[in-house]
Formats: structure tokens, sequence, C-alpha cells
């Protein structure tokens, strides 16, 4: 039915203009001095030079990956207990708590972590909580933690809404079959369920490590302003400093990054899953 | 399966619902708090709410949000499905390469993408508004509904389509009865996911709106910094919103199921498009209903554009002076000079800004604002001497000022001996009797204007050696002293004691004292920065007229009365000033409401570009020197 294949074309116009086309003015603008115009423009590849030669900078990528990594992490142990007691529950009780789930997300991201600005503050319910153990003088604001908190707080529905889309895909009939051939809950689990479920767990990791890389009112707002990652950095350039061609630069390294860091990770997905794409 | 109970999972679960919900409880909590602070909850009242229905810019928010999110979603799901079938019967190398393309938006962090946009709009000279937000919003939200389309219609078989075709009908009713009914789950999940993403959505958002349009993300970022408790209020009426709609759409194919469990399907689906219509109306009836004026005014109708820093008005001035005019006035907020100097270097039109001294200086020599209308104006009479005639703008051809002040130290006097101020200075900040007691404010040219002022030279020093030394200052600072670097938030923080010592404008010191009566404000004897900050007019401002009404209505005595002592910071106008610090003013005995005036160390900011790029690029490196010693 070759008929319907015309029905793309006006999408594919779009995405070359719309998704395509705001890349490549990225690249073109990583790769200019400052103030080109059409008539006269000069290439150069000074503003990679300066970001691959100041180690401050190199520091600043770092533990924006390193934090997001930790973000992963955490979330991954939070999100896949969560998400396979959902999967077990009640059908009724699985739409309950995937909508549970899903309503904060609606509720807009800023406004939830500001709201965690209030809990973590001096003097604020978090401290009044620890107080009662003993620990009333732990700072939690501006401090890694609190980003780390922050970001976990805002990621983790995505982890745990993938992994379980992908747990309910699954065949039930081959845990069934597993435990029919003798293998115990913990064996299952390891050889059935977990594998079944790894396409989730990737998009998952995708879907929490990309935005934790980038935030940049996570770290702002929680962080307060000494906090630095990697998002910060690329915002100061546009919004502060106007240096736009060291902050496509940025831009460009950054999304290379996470290509290499993302390829990796689906070859491991391919590779679990016996090289069989899909 | 058999069902087991897990005691662990539930507990789990119930933490995590905990976790989840706990900030929304306390927001919800604290939008009725009837003080400004977030931690302590001194008595129930609904001031913010009022204030939230009184700044029609919070509901326009609110309405931008919605009617964005609304509209990517209905759009980018059409053309996403429409798009997918297509794509499903192209040539495979069409369809892969689509594939790649399509992970752009999601593959990539969102600030590139966001950037991408930006340029893009830019290089196009497409003006930045609800329009290019909305197009920037289907176009991440489309790839979004494709992945989630795409595999409903990889299992189809491929030949449904072709045996309703020999069966007799038409493209479109294959299309539409046959293939579309198969896919309905994924794309009801699509559409799901591209509104959860679309009202969420901040960056892209951020990065290319324009115009003071905004949504509630970004109406809450330049808000957020200083403390403003209306941003509970609101979210909590999103949250309101949310659960009705939820409710509704959730609970009714229930109750209806319960009476004919057959047609459940049928009822679910007239009920969300009942639904997603009924919220479209009653969008389109608030927005029309907001919009309504009446009556004869001056300005019936007409926009004014202003770009100020964030709670920067009183409570009440702009709804007094669109009551007054008939005008609208749209707010955009922004936290630095140096963010608002780019905006306006790239076009964006605006009537009315509000920089600083040296930033008008800037302007002024760039040829962005235009000469005021003297005789236009009423209200230079009514200003205080000390802030008219100032270098920046001699004869004020361009600008008049709006709030003035200077910086200071603001100081817990429970913890901080005065005569240690007094001895010390500035230098307080190097004492390590101190150490992670301190707050330093994130701004270039203050930061570097009090190491400087340490060190006894001048803040509009061009002597590289010396701005070497204050930079050297500043890293000693950052590195021994564990500072913590905030903007506003330092008015809360210091409002409830949290810190020994800060570096603090003086009109947030006003407030600060005014809410807590252990708080000092000291300025070292080695000089401050008098700044002012003042009105201009664009040279591009689209309604100069009615900005030359805005700079009269914001200098008269209500005006500016609404706005300093809501604000804190001294008015320009001298009647106003005078009442406030006077007896049974709101500010009587606070010392940093009148700025000091008769030290010959204190200055004005003169603009150098040279410097203010040495400045701002070493201002980054302490902040990362900071962000590293952690």
């Amino acid at each position: 039915m070759k008929r319907f294949s015309q029905l793309a074309v006006p999408y594919v116009v779009w995405a070359v203009i719309m998704l395509v086309l705001p890349m490549v003015l990225i690249a073109l603008y990583s790769i200019t001095e400052p103030g080109n115009s059409i008539v006269s423009f000069s290439m150069t590849i000074d503003h990679y030079v300066r970001f691959f030669t100041d180690p401050d900078f190199l520091i600043i990528l770092w533990r924006s990956l390193w934090i997001a990594v930790k973000t992963t992490i955490i979330c991954l142990l939070l999100g896949y207990p969560v998400a396979y007691f959902i999967s077990r529950s009640s059908e009724r009780m699985q739409n309950v708590l995937v909508l549970a789930i899903t309503i904060p997300m609606w509720i807009n991201m800023l406004v939830r972590t500001y709201a965690w600005i209030g809990l973590l503050s001096e003097g604020g319910f978090i401290q009044k909580i620890l107080g009662v153990f003993g620990l009333g003088n732990t700072e939690l604001l501006y401090t890694e933690g609190a980003v780390l908190l922050g970001m976990v707080y805002n990621f983790l529905p995505f982890m745990i809404l993938q992994i379980h889309t992908a747990l309910c895909k699954m065949d039930m009939s081959l845990l069934e079959a597993s435990a029919d051939l003798g293998a115990n809950p913990v064996q299952t689990f390891a050889r059935v369920t977990l594998p079944l479920s790894l396409p989730g767990v990737v998009n998952g990791i995708t879907l929490v490590f990309l935005p934790a890389v980038s935030s940049f009112f996570i770290p702002k707002l929680l962080g307060g302003g000494q906090y630095f990652l990697i998002g910060n950095l690329i915002e100061n350039q546009f919004i502060t400093v106007g240096e736009w061609n060291f902050g496509s630069a940025i831009s460009m390294i950054m999304a290379a990054v996470m290509m290499l860091l993302m390829m990796v990770v689906r070859r491991l997905e391919i590779k679990n899953q016996g090289g069989k794409e899909e | 399966m058999k069902k087991r109970k897990h005691p662990a999972g539930h507990l789990l679960m119930v933490l995590m619902l905990v976790f989840f919900y706990l900030p929304i409880l306390y927001m919800v909590i604290f939008s009725f708090n009837d003080g400004k602070s977030l931690t302590s909850f001194t008595g129930f009242s609904l001031r913010w709410y009022r204030h939230m229905l009184d700044s029609g810019d919070m509901m326009e928010a609110l309405y931008t949000t919605f009617g964005v999110a609304i509209a990517a979603t209905f759009i980018s799901t059409v053309a996403g499905t429409i798009a997918a079938i297509g794509l499903s019967r192209s040539k495979k190398l069409v369809r892969d390469l689509m594939e790649q393309v399509n992970n752009l938006p999601i593959m990539n962090p969102e600030i590139v993408t966001a950037i991408g946009f930006m340029l893009l709009f830019i290089t196009f000279k497409v003006e930045k508004g609800y329009v290019t937000m909305l197009l920037a919003h289907i176009a991440f939200c489309i790839p979004y509904v494709m992945l989630s389309v795409m595999p409903k219609i990889r299992s189809l078989d491929p030949n449904l389509a072709d045996a309703a075709m020999d069966l007799g009908a038409t493209p479109w009713q294959a299309l539409t009865k046959v293939i579309v009914p198969q896919i309905t789950p994924g794309i009801v999940s699509g559409a799901l996911i591209a509104f959860t993403m679309s009202v969420d959505d901040f960056i892209i958002s951020y990065f290319v709106t324009g115009g003071g349009v905004k949504n509630l993300s970004i109406m809450v970022y330049t808000m957020s910094k200083r403390v403003n408790p209306s941003i509970n209020a609101i979210s909590t009426l999103v949250v309101v919103i949310i659960t009705v709609v939820l409710v509704i759409v959730n609970l009714a194919p229930l109750l209806a199921a319960k009476r004919e469990e057959k047609e459940e399907i049928g009822k679910r689906r007239l009920l969300i498009p009942t639904v997603s219509v009924l919220c479209v109306l009653a969008l389109v009836a608030g927005v029309i209903y907001h919009r309504q004026e009446n009556s004869r005014r001056p300005f019936e109708g007409q926009t004014l554009h202003v770009y100020n820093w964030g709670e920067y008005t009183g409570e009440n001035i702009l709804g007094d002076f669109e009551e007054l005019t008939g005008a609208k006035v749209v707010v955009e907020n922004f936290d630095s000079n140096e963010q608002m100097y780019i905006k306006v270097a790239n076009g964006e039109a605006y009537d009315i800004l509000v920089p600083s001294d040296y930033m008008i200086q800037r302007l002024i020599s760039e040829d962005f604002l235009q000469k005021l209308d003297h005789s236009k104006l009423d209200c230079m009479n009514k200003l205080t001497e000390s802030v008219k005639g100032l270098p920046y703008d001699s004869k004020n051809e361009y600008s008049v000022p709006y709030f003035w002040g200077s910086v200071g130290i603001v100081y817990d006097k429970t913890k901080v001996d005065e005569k240690e101020l007094e001895k010390e200075g500035y230098n307080i900040f190097l004492d390590e009797k101190y150490k992670g007691d301190i707050y330093l404010y994130d701004s270039e040219r203050d930061s570097f204007m009090m190491a400087l002022k340490a060190l006894g030279y001048s803040m509009n020093t061009e002597d590289e050696r010396e701005i070497e030394e204050a930079f050297n200052w500043l890293v000693q600072c950052v590195q021994t002293m564990e500072p913590e670097i905030v903007t506003d938030e330092i008015i809360d923080n210091m409002a409830q004691g949290r810190k020994a010592l800060g570096l603090i404008y003086s009109g947030d010191a006003t407030y600060v004292m005014a809410e807590n009566e252990n708080m000092g404000f000291y300025l070292p004897k080695t000089g401050t920065n008098l700044w002012s900050d003042a009105m201009v007019i664009p040279k591009n401002a689209k309604n100069p007229e009615l900005a030359h009404a805005f700079i009269n209505y914001a200098s008269d005595y209500d005006g500016a009365y609404d706005n300093s002592s809501y604000v804190g910071y001294t008015s320009a106008n001298q009647e106003v000033m005078d009442t406030l610090s006077g007896e049974g003013g709101d500010f009587e005995g606070i010392n940093a409401y009148i700025p000091r005036s008769g030290n010959d160390m204190d200055e004005v900011f003169v603009y150098n570009e040279d410097v203010k790029k040495i400045i701002s690029n070493l201002w980054s490196r302490v902040k990362i020197a900071a962000s590293n010693a952690d």
C-alpha cells in the first residue's frame, strides 16, 4: 500500500526545517567568529580549543556527567522495584498508581523544584525532622545532595513509567513456563523478567540521563549560584555573557558526548538481546 | 498468575508516593501562608490568591501554558500519526533517515535543542512570542507521538488497508475506519506524552519566547529568586485543575461502565474529546473575558511592554495603571542587566526598560535608546535631586530614575559586632571566623566592586593589575570561606537569620530589616556603589506615547509609593522617600532605606566595554573556582 507514503512528505519537509536546520545552525555558529554576516564569514576552531584547553571547563563537564550518572543509578535502583510492584498489581490498581506517578509530572517541574527549596532550607521541614534524630544542623540546601535529590525527584517518574511499560508488555505465560520448568522466583526474575524489561530500562536511562546532564535550573535553584554544571555554562553564554559562538561550541561538544554515550547504551541493549534489533 | 501480597512492595509504594507528593502538599499548605516565608507558617490567609488573581500576568501565564499544551498536543498528535502512517509505507532508506532525524530532539540534551530553535528563529527573523513557542513545542512533541504510534503500526497486518479497499472502502475510509482504530492506544499514549512534555517544558520555552509571552515555568524561573508565595497559589490552582480533569476523565467512564458495561469504550471515546473541547472553550472564554475591557480611556486596547527586574513593582501599580488608561501592561522580567541587554540588542521590542546606570550609558552609546519627550513628562520636579543629572545621563535626556541605593553588608547583630565591621570593612568576607556563614551576591559588577573597594581601589579602575588583585581576593574568598553565591534568595534567608553576613543591595536590606530586627546594614568607609535604576524607552518601542504615560505614573506619588513600600527599594520620588522613612512610615529608622551621601569613596559605575568583558570572564572563573572548591 504505497499510496499512503505521500502522507509523510509534509513531515519530511517540516523535520528538515525544524529539526535538522537548527543543528546545522548551532554547528555553524560553533565554528565561526562572533559578529559574522553573510558577506564576511570567518571560520575558526578557537571555541573548541578554548574549551578543551581549560581544566575548569573540563571539570564542569566531568561533574555534569558524573552527577547525571549518579542520578540515573539512583533512579534505576528506586524505579525498578516500584515499576515491578506496580506491574504486579491488579489492573485497576495499576491504572491508579500510574496515574499517581504521572500527575506530579503535569504540575510544573520548576514549581515542584521550587517547593523543595522551602522543604530543604534551613529551619525547613526536612531539617526539623532530622532534628528529631539529632541531625538538625545538617546543611541541606545548596549542596550537591540537594541537586541530586532535585534531579531524582524530577526524573524518577520517567524511569518508573518506562520500565512499567516494558514489564506490562511481557507475556505472563513466560513466567509460568519458567516456573513450570523448575526455575525459582529469583532465577525467573534474573533470566526472564530482567532481560525482557531491558528495553524499558534503556529507555528509562535515556530519559533520565539526558535531562540530568543538561539541566540548569535544578542546580541553579537547589545548588545555589556556586554550583555550576554544563547546562549553566551554556545558559550563561547565551543569556548573560552573550558569547553565542562559544556557547554553540559547548552545545556541540555536549551533544557529541551524549550521542556517544547513548550509542554505547544502545549497543549494550542489542548485545543483550542476542544481536537482534527491535 | 497468582497474586501475592508484598508488604515491602506496599511500603516502597507508599514511601514513593510520599516522596512525590510531599513537595506538592508543602506548596499547597504554604499557598495559604500569611507571611512571605517559605519555611515558617505564620497564619492562614488568602492574600497570595488575591495577589495571583490581581496579577494579570500570572493568569496569562496559566492560559499560555495550557493553551500551548493543548494546541501542541492536538497538532502534534494528528501530524505525528499521519506522518507515522506515511513513513511506514515509505522506502526503508527514508524511514531510517527520518528515524534518525526524529531522534534529534529526543536524544539531544534539551538545552541544545532549545538553542537550535532560538538560532533558527533569530536567523529567519521570526519574532519571538506565542507562535515561536507553539512551533517549537509542536516540533519536539511530534517525534514522541511518532515514537509511540510507530510500534502499533508495525504490528498491523500490512494488508489490512488493502483488504479494506478491496472491499470497497475509499483510502480515507481505510485510514480512518481501519488503521486509526487499530492504533488508537498508541495515539492516545502519544498524545499524553506530548501533553506532559509541553505542559512541563521550561528549557525550550525559555529560549524561544519573547514579547512578554511566558508560560508558568518561565514565570517561576524569573520570579523564584525572590520569594513570592503567589507561585504556590498558582501552583495549587494548577493542581486543582488537573485533579478535577483527571477525576472526570477517569471516573466518568467507570461510573458509566457500571451501568452499561459494553458501552464503556464508546463512552470513553466520546468523553475525551468532550472534555478537551470543554477545556478549550473554557480557555478561550477565559482569555476573552480576560482581555475584555470597557469604557473609553486614553489608551484603550493598547499594550505596553515593560522589561523590568523580577519583583520590582508594587502589588497594585500595574493594575491601577491599566484601570486608569485602559491599556494592558505586559511585563517581562530579567535578573541581570546583561540578560536584558542581550535581548534588546537582538531586536526584541519593549516600550520600557529599567536598566541600571552603567547599562543605560552603554545603551545610549550604542544607540538603542530614544530621547524622552520632556513635554510629555510632568514628573521630573517630583524626583529627588540626588538621582537626577548623574554622569550616565547628565541631563536626563534618556532616563527617569526609578529606584536607587547602595550596596553594603547585611549582618546579624547577634553574631557580628559593628566594631568589627568598622575595622575590617569588606575584608570581613575573608575573616575565617565567619567561614561558611556568608552570602556573596551573584553579580559580577558588585562582587568586583566589593573586592576593589576592600583593596582600596576605585571600582571603575581600568588597571589590569588591580583587577587581577581583586580577582585573587574573590578567589581567596570562595576557596577559604565556603560562601554561598546567591541572588535574591539572600532576602528571605537573611530575614530568617540564616547566616551572619551577606553582600546585599540596600533595598533588599531594607526589606530584611523590616522583617527581622536583629539585622543591621553597614556601608564600609572604603566606599560603595551608588547605583540607580531608571526607566528608558528603546528606539524600537512600539508605543512611546504610552511609555511616557507609564513613566509619569510610576514616578508620581501613588505609583512610586506602591512600588517602594512593597519592594523596599528607595524611591526616586522625594515625597515617597520622606513618607516611608519618616515618622510612622514603613521603613522608619531603617538606615538602609536612605542611601549614604557625603562619602568621597562612593562611586557611580561607568561603563567600559573592555573592562566589562574582563570582569565578566573573571567572575565566571570565580564561580567555577567556587564550584570546583566543593
